[in-house]
């Protein structure tokens, strides 16, 4: 019941928001969604669960009920969490949480639809990670664009709306390839399933995997289905060459829409990828090692060579996203425990810490309305603490130990480093660590040309300090990035023993 | 004796392509309802022939059914008609595009 | 194991600092000195801590110990293991116990010197420097107790933050924050390359344990003995692609060439920050980590003479350069550099006693002349240029005798601590040199570089402290106080005496025990398995040659280099040390100006990172909003297109429909009357 109530509360709450007068709508909206994120960390130390939930592993907090029957399938109600999905969760609440409370100061008109459409971000954002049947799972994935498009499509900057189109279409696209890729694989096993739930069609497709469908032969079939699902995902993680709505997206949502959008909405990519290609084909997986292996160090180096050529400050962070998840393939694609594990770790510490660099980013636009890396000057001189942080979040981005994101990175490098099914695995490893190198070079370089030197910014008005309510969001996810960073171990031990089916092909 | 059905359908025929005809030469809008009218008339008496021909009373029932159909018809229609001609002062139907995208 | 008594205390030696850092970031501001007395109070009781631990070590224990699992997982290593271990722990041997000394000594005097340096001055921002000053103390101190790789890169990535938050102090300005920027990336660059080896080390052979059976030197060992291939290679040749991986973070840390740019730039930092980076942490981490691991770089001969070639190159290439400096702390940064590139060199020849003697007595020395620079800073009203210096002998006799003793130790002049172990880091390349001609190559280099060193040393000290006054802040100097004079004379004494530690040539002369610094590496006292000179000698693969006999091999080395440092000061003597000396270096003509410009090593690397990168992530960025979005928009405008053509169909006219309508209809009946086959 615990991961209805956590829907519940987050959708009623969105109702709420809705309906409640602007003047409130921000401190309600933070109340309200301060329930979620007790209750998930509640549920956090309260986890009982083992193994995959796709693979026969032992759920915590299931439920699943009968909801249609729609000729021979059924489909149903069913969530649960397994050590995958609930660091994932607890993700989604912490940040929506400080995402409300970080918006209080720049969003200024529509504030309770603004408040409403964030908390109904979450109640999907929650049902995605937690959904185990497919058609339940679509609806959550499908209903996260919509507010998100109006996020970035009402709130957002001068060319919102074509980045709203862009991302809305470019995402939407890639889902129907991905939906009807996944449908024509759940026809193509026939009688071996009679539901869309997924621990069923997991387990079908390792028992044999389809017969055929639509004159194809069961083997094409399965790949055909395993490629058109990770284009489809690959949009959404976003894996170079369909990168380029996110910089957009990014530039132009508001800030918490931009900490959601990194944060969170990146990561169901990955996770879909854990969830489907990489648990239900990993015959494919090995096929297609090397080519994912190459688009997934292109995106390292690639992403992280855009966002040294860039001068606005979010989207140096947005195409170093592209870059990071590059990582999390890599770390997917090794297919060992510490790669996968790695690369699921690196999802969770990644939303933390690009939330933080979002939120520092936006916490300097508040006080100096630029964002261009040309504009502004030794911003440390009149923002010591906001500028001390985002220091520490660049920080954290480059991988420094003892902070999540090195732990991550480490990781997934040492499992992709000796990975036994990708050929030539030390060279893609090698050159994907690069990585590490570029983003030290553009984000010191911004630093360099922002937050020091002599203080030079052209405003008419006095910049001061950044308020607490600004303040105290990124605080709170610093001590979360050094705590997963000294203590990784605290999701680390959950995230691999949900891992370890997987690479097992089902056994535990 | 009975004329053959044939000649019925002939009829109909006819008079259906008159209709189609006024549809698709008359620019004024009541020239159309007319002709819309010709053509569920020869509708109608394809209904009625074939139900006299068969010897059961649907089609007749179906007749009665789209007469009344056209009344509703002109009712709307003269209606519009009527809407056309207030804001165009015109009842010619090639002049209100601007509706179209 | 022993793991009571004394050494429980033993994580307390870092944690001291980084509670100082934490309280002097958080309460510095209410603080009276600003968060200097916290930090004072954390490194005494580390120093303390740290002699505690000599001394257990002394006795005969030693302790190595996990302290902390950080996580572990399944792998497929290449020598059969199957689960892996990342840990933080705590070896404390006679290397470590020797380091945590001399860095939470030097740590110590710097904080004191602190006081005159910066409090005095009234700089701002005061509590943010002691707090990045514990954090750096931290992390070295942490570094130097690891006990594993991991950890020991973990702390390594975190002393590098803190040099460049420490360097870039002065963020006001526009070339501090450029200066600290260029030492992280470069640094970062040879990080780059650690990281590979680490990930490759634990890969290989399951573990990253510097000591004990599970150590990653006892499996290559192993690997090696039984012939067994690693990733594809020879397991000798594996092991020296990643000693030499690893080496990368050595290269970058320690400014050997070509990654040494960075430091003649980290001067912009306040000379405190920069004594500290040069004698005890940053720079120092780099060459510690070689002899922490030496074991491992003993089994390949390529990857040794490597690391000796290197370190020969950089002692000569950035003596040279140190020359033509007028900045006081330039020279001295260039010092620093071809110091390292010897020790590098001792070590790289299977000296270890010798690299890690030259590491002890170099950090006495280069943070007693650093400090004696800030004096002279203090002194000068902020001048750092040596030629409005002159005739400070007399106004400042403490700082003045203080520096001497440590420019007389850099330059290696008999009996001076540095004598004794560039010497025998000479000696011990020679011995080796006289069978393996690169090393001999190697011992060349070096001993060249030991007249320049002589040279430029005395050079500063002449212009500096000799001669008259050439400006008024030289006539009129700025008084230092106690918290200036005990830390420089504190070092004076230690950089004069530390020197008998090891007194090699005598007790080889005289026949008598007294290298005390062998003994000590050797485990006679107490050491843990492994990891003592003896057995690391009898690994290092490398034959030794003598001229005619030890004795007098080792005559003739340490007379030529005492020959060639003395040349180098008479030298400076004759040029520099009169009443108003003039720029000799400038007739050097073009070489003057290829010195001057550090051999264009600057001018390429920022070739490299604004004329090759920056262009490539020009272009990368133009094909990103050209070609690749450039797809995606164009797929969208095509549909725009498309449909805006389309929608013209709908023409607005009943007509019109209708009579598509029909056509359509028409059309449908003959197609269907084709196919049907009415006709």
């Amino acid at each position: 019941m615990m991961i209805e109530i956590l829907i519940a509360v987050a959708l009623v709450g969105a109702l709420v928001t809705f309906v409640a007068p602007n003047r409130i709508a921000g401190k309600l909206a933070f109340a309200i969604s301060l329930v979620p994120a007790v209750l998930s960390l509640w549920m956090f130390t309260a986890f009982d669960g083992s193994g995959n939930a796709l693979l026969d592993g032992t759920l915590a907090f299931e439920s699943q009920y009968e909801w249609l029957q729609l000729g021979e399938y059924s489909i149903s109600w069913f969530v649960g969490l397994d050590g995958i999905s609930i660091p994932l969760v607890v993700l989604t609440t912490i940040l929506v949480s400080l995402a409300i409370m970080s918006s209080w100061t720049p969003i200024d008109d529509r504030e309770s639809q603004f408040y409403g459409l964030v908390l109904f971000i979450e109640a999907n954002l929650i049902g995605v990670f937690s959904a185990l049947d497919f058609f339940l799972w679509f609806i959550f994935w499908e209903a996260v664009l919509i507010p998100m498009y109006l996020l970035i499509g009402i709130w957002g900057g001068p060319r919102r709306k074509y980045a709203a189109i862009k991302f809305f279409v470019y995402t939407n696209v890639a889902s129907l390839v991905m939906f009807g890729a996944f449908i024509a694989l759940v026809f193509g096993l026939g009688d071996s399933v009679t539901s869309f739930a997924l621990p069923e069609i997991a387990t079908a497709m390792l028992n044999g995997g389809p017969d055929g469908f639509l004159g194809l032969e069961g083997t094409t079939l399965t790949s055909v289905v395993f490629v058109a699902m990770f284009l489809g995902f690959a949009v959404k993680v976003p894996v170079v060459p369909f990168h380029t709505w996110l910089p957009d997206a990014h530039v132009e949502a508001p800030t918490p829409a931009s900490v959601l959008l990194a944060g969170v909405l990146l990561k169901m990519g990955t996770y879909a990828l854990l969830r489907f290609n990489f648990t239900m084909f990993p015959g494919q997986v090995e096929t297609y090692a090397v080519p994912i292996a190459a688009i997934a160090v292109i995106s390292v180096i690639y992403g992280a060579m855009l966002a040294l050529a860039q001068t606005d400050l979010k989207r140096i962070v947005a195409y170093s996203s592209v870059s990071s998840m590059g990582y999390v393939i890599l770390g997917l694609i090794a297919y060992t425990q510490f790669g996968v594990g790695g690369a699921t770790f690196q999802m969770v510490s990644h939303g933390f810490i690009s939330g933080l660099m979002f939120m520092a980013v936006g916490v300097i636009y508040n006080a100096t309305h630029t964002r261009l890396v040309t504009d502004m000057s030794g911003m440390a001189d009149r923002m010591p603490v906001a500028v001390g942080i985002l220091i520490a979040g660049a920080f954290g981005y480059m991988g420094l130990p003892l902070m999540s994101g090195f732990f991550g990175e480490f990781t997934i490098f040492f499992g992709a480093f000796g990975a036994e099914q990708l050929p030539y695995s030390q060279v893609f490893t090698s050159l994907a660590m690069f990585g590490i190198v570029i983003v030290a070079g553009y984000l010191l370089f911004a630093l360099q040309r922002t937050v020091f030197g002599p203080y030079e910014l052209e405003t008419d008005y006095e910049v001061g300090r950044a308020p607490l309510h600004d303040v105290v969001p990124m605080f709170v996810l610093l001590g979360i990035i050094i705590l997963l960073g000294v203590a990784p171990d605290l999701i680390f031990e959950m995230i691999t023993d949900a891992v370890d089916p997987i690479l097992n092909g089902g056994e535990l | 004796m009975t004329v053959a059905v044939e000649y019925y359908v002939l009829l109909s025929m006819g008079l259906f392509c008159i209709g189609l005809f006024g549809v698709l030469t008359r620019r004024n809008a009541l020239m159309f309802l007319m002709s819309a009218e010709l053509m569920l008339n020869a509708a109608n008496i394809n209904l009625i022939a074939f139900a006299f021909y068969h010897g059961n009373l649907t089609g007749q029932v179906f007749a009665l059914f789209t007469m009344a159909l056209a009344a509703a018809e002109v009712a709307v229609g003269l209606g519009i008609i009527l809407v056309l001609y207030r804001n165009f002062r015109d009842v010619d139907v090639t002049v209100p595009t601007t509706m179209r995208w | 194991m022993a793991g009571t008594g004394t050494f429980s205390y033993a994580p307390a030696i870092a944690l001291f600092p980084l509670v100082a850092f934490v309280v002097a970031l958080v309460f510095g501001k209410y603080m009276p000195k600003k968060g200097a007395i916290a930090g004072i109070f954390a490194t005494a009781g580390s120093l303390l801590l740290s002699l505690v631990m000599f001394a257990a070590v002394a006795g005969g224990e030693v302790y190595h110990e996990t302290l902390y699992e950080w996580t572990s997982g399944d792998i497929t290593s290449q020598v059969g293991a199957e689960e892996i271990e990342f840990t933080f722990g705590i070896l404390l041997d006679p290397l470590s116990t020797l380091m945590l000394v001399i860095v939470s000594l030097v740590a110590l005097l710097v904080h004191v010197f602190s006081l005159g340096y910066m409090n005095a001055e009234g700089e701002t921002g005061l509590p943010r420097y002691y707090a990045e000053l514990g954090l750096f103390t931290f992390s070295m101190l942490a570094f130097v107790f690891a006990d594993n790789l991991l950890m020991a890169f973990m702390f390594f990535e975190l002393v590098g933050l803190c040099s460049y938050l420490l360097i870039g102090f002065w963020f006001r300005t526009r070339s501090a924050p450029s200066a600290a920027k260029k030492a992280f990336l470069v640094t970062r660059f040879g990080d780059y390359f650690f990281l590979i080896g680490v990930v490759a080390i634990a890969a290989t052979f399951g573990t990253v344990a510097f000591a004990g059976d599970d150590s990653f030197v006892t499996a290559a060992e192993t690997a090696i003995n039984d012939g067994t291939q690693l990733f594809g290679f020879d397991a000798r040749t594996w092991v020296t692609i990643t000693g030499l991986l690893v080496l990368g973070g050595v290269i970058g840390k320690s400014a050997q060439f070509p990654l040494h740019t960075w430091l003649p730039d980290a001067m912009e930092g306040p000379t405190t920050v920069s004594a500290l980076i040069h004698a005890a942490t940053m720079v120092a981490a780099g060459v510690y980590l070689v002899a922490r691991m030496f074991g491992y770089y003993a089994l390949s001969p390529t990857a040794l003479a490597i690391i000796a070639f290197v370190g020969g190159f950089t002692a000569l290439f950035a003596a040279t350069m140190g020359v033509v400096k007028d900045d006081v702390k330039q020279v001295l940064a260039y010092s620093t550099i071809s110091q390292y590139g010897y020790m590098m060199l001792g070590l790289g020849v299977g000296g270890y006693v010798a690299g890690v003697f030259h590491l002890m007595n170099h950090a006495f020395f280069k943070a007693l002349l650093f400090l004696g620079a800030g004096a002279v800073i203090i002194l000068m009203h902020h001048e750092q240029d040596m030629w409005k210096m002159g005739g400070l002998k007399d106004k400042a006799p403490v700082t003045y005798y203080t520096f001497l003793a440590g420019a007389l130790a850099l330059a290696g002049i008999i009996p001076f601590s540095g004598f004794w172990s560039k010497d025998e880091i000479l000696y011990d390349a020679l011995i080796v040199g006289l069978e393996e001609p690169v090393i001999l190559a190697a011992y060349a280099m070096g001993l060249v570089a030991v007249f320049f060193t002589g040279f430029y040393t005395f050079r500063m000290v002449f212009l500096t402290f000799h001669g008259e006054p050439r400006s008024e802040a030289a006539e009129d100097p700025h008084p230092v106080g106690w918290a200036v004079k005990v830390p420089l004379i504190t070092l004076g004494i230690l950089a004069t005496v530390v020197g008998l530690a090891n007194l090699a040539p005598i007790a080889k002369l005289l026949s008598i025990d007294i290298t005390f610094l062998e003994f000590w590496l050797d485990g006679e006292y107490g050491a843990i398995e492994g990891l003592t000179y003896h057995e690391y000698h009898e690994t290092v693969p490398f034959e030794e040659g003598y001229i005619s006999s030890e004795t007098v091999t080792m005559l003739i080395g340490a007379g030529v280099s005492l020959g060639l440092a003395l040349a180098g000061a008479f030298t400076a003597h004759t040029l520099y040390n009169v009443p108003e000396p003039s720029r000799h270096m400038t007739k050097l003509g073009g070489a003057y100006t290829v010195l001057r410009s550090n051999y264009y090593q600057d001018e390429f690397q920022v070739w490299l990172a604004e004329g090759v990168t920056q262009p490539i992530a020009r272009a990368a960025d133009r094909f990103d909003r050209t070609v690749i979005d450039g797809t995606v928009n164009g797929v969208s405008s095509i549909s725009l297109f498309g449909s805006s053509r389309v929608k013209r169909i709908q023409t607005g006219i009943v007509t019109n429909y209708a009579a598509l309508l029909v056509a359509g209809f028409i059309g449908l009946l003959l197609v269907l009357g084709l196919y049907g086959g009415w006709f």
